[in-house]
Protein backbone atom coordinates (compact mmCIF):
# COMPACT_ATOMS: atom_id res chain seq x y z
CA UNK A 1 0.00 0.00 0.00
CA UNK A 2 1.43 3.19 -0.82
CA UNK A 3 2.07 5.59 1.63
CA UNK A 4 0.19 9.32 1.92
CA UNK A 5 2.06 11.20 4.31
CA UNK A 6 0.09 14.37 3.89
CA UNK A 7 1.97 15.58 7.32
CA UNK A 8 4.87 15.47 5.68
CA UNK A 9 3.79 16.69 2.27
CA UNK A 10 2.31 20.04 4.33
CA UNK A 11 4.98 20.43 6.29
CA UNK A 12 7.30 20.75 2.76
CA UNK A 13 4.79 22.90 1.29
CA UNK A 14 4.76 25.46 4.11
CA UNK A 15 8.88 25.45 4.65
CA UNK A 16 8.73 26.20 0.55
CA UNK A 17 5.81 29.01 1.10
CA UNK A 18 7.40 30.50 3.77
CA UNK A 19 11.07 30.53 2.58
CA UNK A 20 10.20 31.48 -0.60
CA UNK A 21 7.66 34.82 0.28
CA UNK A 22 10.06 35.86 2.63
CA UNK A 23 13.60 35.76 0.21
CA UNK A 24 11.03 37.42 -1.96
CA UNK A 25 10.57 40.02 0.29
CA UNK A 26 13.82 41.19 1.39
CA UNK A 27 15.80 40.76 -2.27
CA UNK A 28 16.67 43.93 -3.96
CA UNK A 29 14.95 42.12 -7.20
CA UNK A 30 11.36 40.98 -5.82
CA UNK A 31 8.52 40.71 -7.83
CA UNK A 32 5.02 41.77 -6.88
CA UNK A 33 2.91 38.63 -5.84
CA UNK A 34 0.94 38.51 -9.17
CA UNK A 35 1.87 39.19 -12.08
CA UNK A 36 0.70 42.52 -14.51
CA UNK A 37 -0.51 42.26 -18.26
CA UNK A 38 1.63 43.64 -20.77
CA UNK A 39 1.53 47.44 -21.25
CA UNK A 40 -0.54 48.25 -24.49
CA UNK A 41 1.55 51.00 -26.44
CA UNK A 42 -1.09 54.17 -26.82
CA UNK A 43 1.86 56.34 -29.39
CA UNK A 44 3.46 53.77 -31.93
CA UNK A 45 6.09 56.35 -32.37
CA UNK A 46 6.94 57.17 -28.66
CA UNK A 47 7.58 53.05 -27.44
CA UNK A 48 10.50 52.27 -26.86
CA UNK A 49 12.07 49.83 -24.14
CA UNK A 50 9.76 46.95 -22.84
CA UNK A 51 7.80 45.28 -25.27
CA UNK A 52 4.34 46.39 -25.54
CA UNK A 53 0.90 45.22 -26.76
CA UNK A 54 -0.88 46.19 -29.74
CA UNK A 55 -4.37 45.90 -31.35
CA UNK A 56 -5.15 44.97 -35.31
CA UNK A 57 -5.80 48.72 -35.94
CA UNK A 58 -2.08 49.60 -34.59
CA UNK A 59 -0.59 46.08 -36.27
CA UNK A 60 -2.08 46.97 -39.56
CA UNK A 61 -0.71 50.47 -39.30
CA UNK A 62 2.85 49.24 -38.51
CA UNK A 63 2.33 46.72 -41.37
CA UNK A 64 1.47 49.75 -44.05
CA UNK A 65 4.52 50.84 -42.96
CA UNK A 66 6.59 48.29 -44.08
CA UNK A 67 7.91 47.29 -40.33
CA UNK A 68 9.02 43.79 -39.83
CA UNK A 69 6.71 41.41 -38.99
CA UNK A 70 7.93 38.02 -37.10
CA UNK A 71 5.77 35.02 -37.07
CA UNK A 72 7.02 33.09 -33.02
CA UNK A 73 4.41 30.28 -34.05
CA UNK A 74 6.48 26.61 -35.50
CA UNK A 75 7.36 25.49 -39.00
CA UNK A 76 4.08 23.81 -39.20
CA UNK A 77 1.51 26.73 -38.68
CA UNK A 78 3.76 29.36 -40.36
CA UNK A 79 3.86 26.79 -43.05
CA UNK A 80 0.23 26.50 -43.60
CA UNK A 81 0.01 30.56 -43.88
CA UNK A 82 0.87 33.85 -42.14
CA UNK A 83 0.83 37.62 -42.39
CA UNK A 84 2.01 38.49 -45.84
CA UNK A 85 6.03 38.90 -45.56
CA UNK A 86 6.02 37.83 -42.36
CA UNK A 87 9.31 35.96 -41.26
CA UNK A 88 9.83 32.52 -39.74
CA UNK A 89 11.33 33.22 -36.29
CA UNK A 90 13.19 29.75 -36.36
CA UNK A 91 16.09 29.59 -34.61
CA UNK A 92 16.56 32.27 -32.31
CA UNK A 93 19.95 33.22 -32.80
CA UNK A 94 19.42 33.09 -36.31
CA UNK A 95 16.75 35.45 -36.40
CA UNK A 96 18.41 38.07 -34.00
CA UNK A 97 21.60 37.75 -36.15
CA UNK A 98 19.35 38.80 -39.70
CA UNK A 99 17.28 40.94 -37.82
CA UNK A 100 20.31 42.99 -36.32
CA UNK A 101 21.83 43.14 -39.39
CA UNK A 102 19.20 44.26 -42.03
CA UNK A 103 18.35 47.04 -39.72
CA UNK A 104 18.86 48.98 -36.69
CA UNK A 105 17.82 47.74 -33.14
CA UNK A 106 15.91 50.81 -32.43
CA UNK A 107 13.86 50.04 -35.53
CA UNK A 108 10.73 48.97 -34.63
CA UNK A 109 9.38 44.68 -35.16
CA UNK A 110 5.93 43.16 -34.49
CA UNK A 111 5.67 39.70 -33.41
CA UNK A 112 2.85 37.36 -32.79
CA UNK A 113 2.09 34.11 -32.80
CA UNK A 114 -1.86 31.87 -32.55
CA UNK A 115 -3.88 34.99 -30.32
CA UNK A 116 -3.92 36.20 -27.00
CA UNK A 117 -3.85 32.65 -25.46
CA UNK A 118 -0.44 31.71 -27.05
CA UNK A 119 2.50 32.86 -25.13
CA UNK A 120 5.67 32.18 -27.89
CA UNK A 121 5.35 35.75 -29.03
CA UNK A 122 5.86 37.18 -25.59
CA UNK A 123 8.83 35.18 -25.18
CA UNK A 124 10.38 35.89 -28.48
CA UNK A 125 9.76 39.98 -27.89
CA UNK A 126 11.05 39.69 -24.49
CA UNK A 127 14.70 37.66 -25.44
CA UNK A 128 14.90 39.82 -28.12
CA UNK A 129 14.65 42.67 -25.51
CA UNK A 130 17.09 41.28 -23.69
CA UNK A 131 19.09 41.59 -26.51
CA UNK A 132 19.31 45.11 -26.89
CA UNK A 133 16.06 45.70 -29.23
CA UNK A 134 14.17 48.48 -28.02
CA UNK A 135 10.75 48.89 -30.11
CA UNK A 136 9.03 45.57 -29.93
CA UNK A 137 5.70 45.16 -30.31
CA UNK A 138 3.02 41.89 -29.55
CA UNK A 139 0.39 41.71 -31.56
CA UNK A 140 -1.68 39.79 -29.25
CA UNK A 141 -4.33 38.85 -31.52
CA UNK A 142 -2.28 37.08 -33.96
CA UNK A 143 -2.51 35.19 -36.60
CA UNK A 144 -6.11 34.40 -35.97
CA UNK A 145 -7.57 38.28 -35.53
CA UNK A 146 -5.56 39.19 -38.26
CA UNK A 147 -7.10 35.99 -40.80
CA UNK A 148 -10.33 36.90 -39.61
CA UNK A 149 -10.11 40.69 -40.54
CA UNK A 150 -9.26 39.48 -44.25
CA UNK A 151 -5.64 41.17 -44.26
CA UNK A 152 -3.03 40.49 -46.51
CA UNK A 153 -1.64 36.60 -45.83
CA UNK A 154 0.16 34.15 -47.52
CA UNK B 1 20.40 -9.57 -2.21
CA UNK B 2 17.32 -8.84 -3.78
CA UNK B 3 16.45 -6.20 -0.76
CA UNK B 4 19.92 -4.93 -0.62
CA UNK B 5 19.03 -4.41 -4.77
CA UNK B 6 15.82 -2.43 -3.70
CA UNK B 7 17.66 -0.37 -1.42
CA UNK B 8 20.38 0.44 -3.73
CA UNK B 9 17.58 1.80 -5.81
CA UNK B 10 15.89 3.92 -4.08
CA UNK B 11 18.79 5.18 -2.86
CA UNK B 12 20.05 6.15 -6.83
CA UNK B 13 16.77 7.28 -6.85
CA UNK B 14 16.72 9.77 -3.89
CA UNK B 15 19.85 11.02 -4.87
CA UNK B 16 19.49 11.49 -8.45
CA UNK B 17 16.01 13.36 -8.05
CA UNK B 18 17.72 15.21 -4.65
CA UNK B 19 20.48 16.79 -7.22
CA UNK B 20 18.27 17.17 -10.23
CA UNK B 21 16.10 18.85 -8.02
CA UNK B 22 18.76 21.26 -6.46
CA UNK B 23 20.36 22.00 -10.35
CA UNK B 24 17.00 23.17 -11.37
CA UNK B 25 15.99 25.30 -8.93
CA UNK B 26 18.89 27.26 -8.89
CA UNK B 27 18.73 29.45 -12.02
CA UNK B 28 14.99 30.20 -10.78
CA UNK B 29 16.27 31.56 -7.66
CA UNK B 30 18.71 33.88 -9.35
CA UNK B 31 15.90 34.90 -11.88
CA UNK B 32 12.71 34.96 -10.41
CA UNK B 33 11.09 37.90 -12.77
CA UNK B 34 12.14 35.52 -15.69
CA UNK B 35 11.12 32.52 -14.59
CA UNK B 36 7.57 33.85 -13.66
CA UNK B 37 7.62 35.30 -16.99
CA UNK B 38 8.41 31.70 -18.33
CA UNK B 39 5.55 30.52 -16.58
CA UNK B 40 3.69 33.06 -18.48
CA UNK B 41 4.36 32.06 -21.57
CA UNK B 42 2.36 28.53 -20.98
CA UNK B 43 -0.57 30.69 -20.42
CA UNK B 44 -2.52 28.31 -17.83
CA UNK B 45 -2.71 30.04 -14.83
CA UNK B 46 -4.89 32.70 -14.08
CA UNK B 47 -4.83 36.18 -12.53
CA UNK B 48 -1.20 36.62 -12.47
CA UNK B 49 -0.33 33.82 -10.57
CA UNK B 50 2.87 32.85 -12.36
CA UNK B 51 4.40 35.47 -9.60
CA UNK B 52 3.42 33.54 -7.04
CA UNK B 53 4.44 30.12 -8.06
CA UNK B 54 7.63 31.81 -9.39
CA UNK B 55 8.81 32.61 -6.05
CA UNK B 56 7.71 29.69 -4.36
CA UNK B 57 8.26 26.59 -7.35
CA UNK B 58 11.84 26.87 -7.10
CA UNK B 59 12.04 27.48 -3.07
CA UNK B 60 10.42 23.99 -3.17
CA UNK B 61 12.71 22.20 -5.25
CA UNK B 62 15.16 23.00 -3.17
CA UNK B 63 14.17 22.31 0.13
CA UNK B 64 13.02 18.93 -1.78
CA UNK B 65 16.15 18.27 -3.01
CA UNK B 66 18.06 19.08 0.21
CA UNK B 67 15.24 16.67 1.86
CA UNK B 68 15.95 14.04 -0.54
CA UNK B 69 19.53 13.66 -0.02
CA UNK B 70 19.57 14.58 3.88
CA UNK B 71 16.79 11.90 4.74
CA UNK B 72 14.77 14.58 6.02
CA UNK B 73 10.53 14.42 5.51
CA UNK B 74 11.93 11.67 2.50
CA UNK B 75 7.97 10.38 2.48
CA UNK B 76 6.74 14.08 2.00
CA UNK B 77 9.23 15.18 -0.56
CA UNK B 78 8.21 12.21 -2.62
CA UNK B 79 5.01 12.84 -2.54
CA UNK B 80 5.50 16.53 -3.48
CA UNK B 81 8.21 15.58 -6.54
CA UNK B 82 5.01 13.19 -7.64
CA UNK B 83 2.15 15.87 -7.60
CA UNK B 84 4.96 18.15 -9.14
CA UNK B 85 5.48 15.90 -11.87
CA UNK B 86 2.22 15.64 -12.86
CA UNK B 87 1.21 19.22 -12.68
CA UNK B 88 4.46 19.92 -15.27
CA UNK B 89 3.28 16.91 -17.60
CA UNK B 90 -0.24 18.23 -17.87
CA UNK B 91 0.94 21.98 -18.10
CA UNK B 92 3.63 20.92 -20.89
CA UNK B 93 0.83 18.33 -22.70
CA UNK B 94 -1.71 21.26 -22.68
CA UNK B 95 0.57 23.80 -24.30
CA UNK B 96 2.14 21.41 -26.55
CA UNK B 97 -1.52 20.54 -28.01
CA UNK B 98 -2.20 24.12 -28.12
CA UNK B 99 0.41 24.53 -30.45
CA UNK B 100 2.23 26.72 -28.08
CA UNK B 101 6.24 26.92 -29.00
CA UNK B 102 8.30 28.15 -26.11
CA UNK B 103 10.67 26.71 -24.32
CA UNK B 104 11.02 24.76 -21.38
CA UNK B 105 12.12 26.65 -18.55
CA UNK B 106 12.87 23.21 -16.57
CA UNK B 107 16.35 23.82 -15.94
CA UNK B 108 17.21 27.38 -17.04
CA UNK B 109 15.10 30.08 -17.67
CA UNK B 110 17.36 31.76 -20.74
CA UNK B 111 16.96 32.18 -24.14
CA UNK B 112 19.02 28.93 -25.21
CA UNK B 113 17.04 26.85 -23.01
CA UNK B 114 15.68 23.87 -24.88
CA UNK B 115 12.23 23.58 -26.07
CA UNK B 116 9.46 21.43 -25.38
CA UNK B 117 8.84 18.38 -26.69
CA UNK B 118 7.98 14.95 -26.68
CA UNK B 119 11.30 14.29 -24.76
CA UNK B 120 10.63 16.71 -22.60
CA UNK B 121 7.29 14.64 -21.78
CA UNK B 122 9.11 11.33 -21.20
CA UNK B 123 12.12 12.80 -18.70
CA UNK B 124 9.32 13.53 -16.09
CA UNK B 125 7.59 10.61 -16.68
CA UNK B 126 11.02 8.69 -15.36
CA UNK B 127 11.37 11.45 -12.61
CA UNK B 128 7.99 10.36 -11.98
CA UNK B 129 8.55 7.08 -11.75
CA UNK B 130 11.39 7.52 -9.52
CA UNK B 131 9.19 9.52 -7.22
CA UNK B 132 6.68 6.56 -7.12
CA UNK B 133 9.90 4.23 -6.55
CA UNK B 134 11.59 6.54 -3.48
CA UNK B 135 7.54 6.55 -1.68
CA UNK B 136 6.77 2.92 -1.99
CA UNK B 137 10.02 1.71 -0.67
CA UNK B 138 9.76 -1.04 1.82
CA UNK B 139 13.21 0.29 4.38
CA UNK B 140 14.23 3.16 5.55
CA UNK B 141 18.30 3.79 4.73
CA UNK B 142 20.01 6.90 5.32
CA UNK B 143 16.80 8.75 6.97
CA UNK B 144 16.90 10.42 9.80
CA UNK B 145 13.72 12.70 10.51
CA UNK B 146 11.10 11.23 10.75
CA UNK B 147 13.47 8.47 12.91
CA UNK B 148 14.22 5.21 10.66
CA UNK B 149 11.84 2.39 11.57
Amino acid sequence: MLRVPLNQMLAVIILSLAVGLFTNIIRPDRIPLLAEEMAGAEDLDQVSGEPAAITLAQAKQLFDDDVVFVDARDDENFNDGHIKNAWKSGFFMELMFILDSLQSKENPVVIYCSDDECGSSRELADDLYNEGFTKLFVFKGGWLEWNDAGYPVE
Amino acid sequence: MKNDLKNLLVMVCRIFLGFMFIYASLDKIAHPEEFAKQIGYYKALPFGLENLLAIILPWAELIMGICLIAGLLVDGAALVSIIMMLVFILAISQAMLRGIDITCGCFKVSADSEKLGLDTIIRDIVFLVMSFIVLNRQERKFEFLPKSD
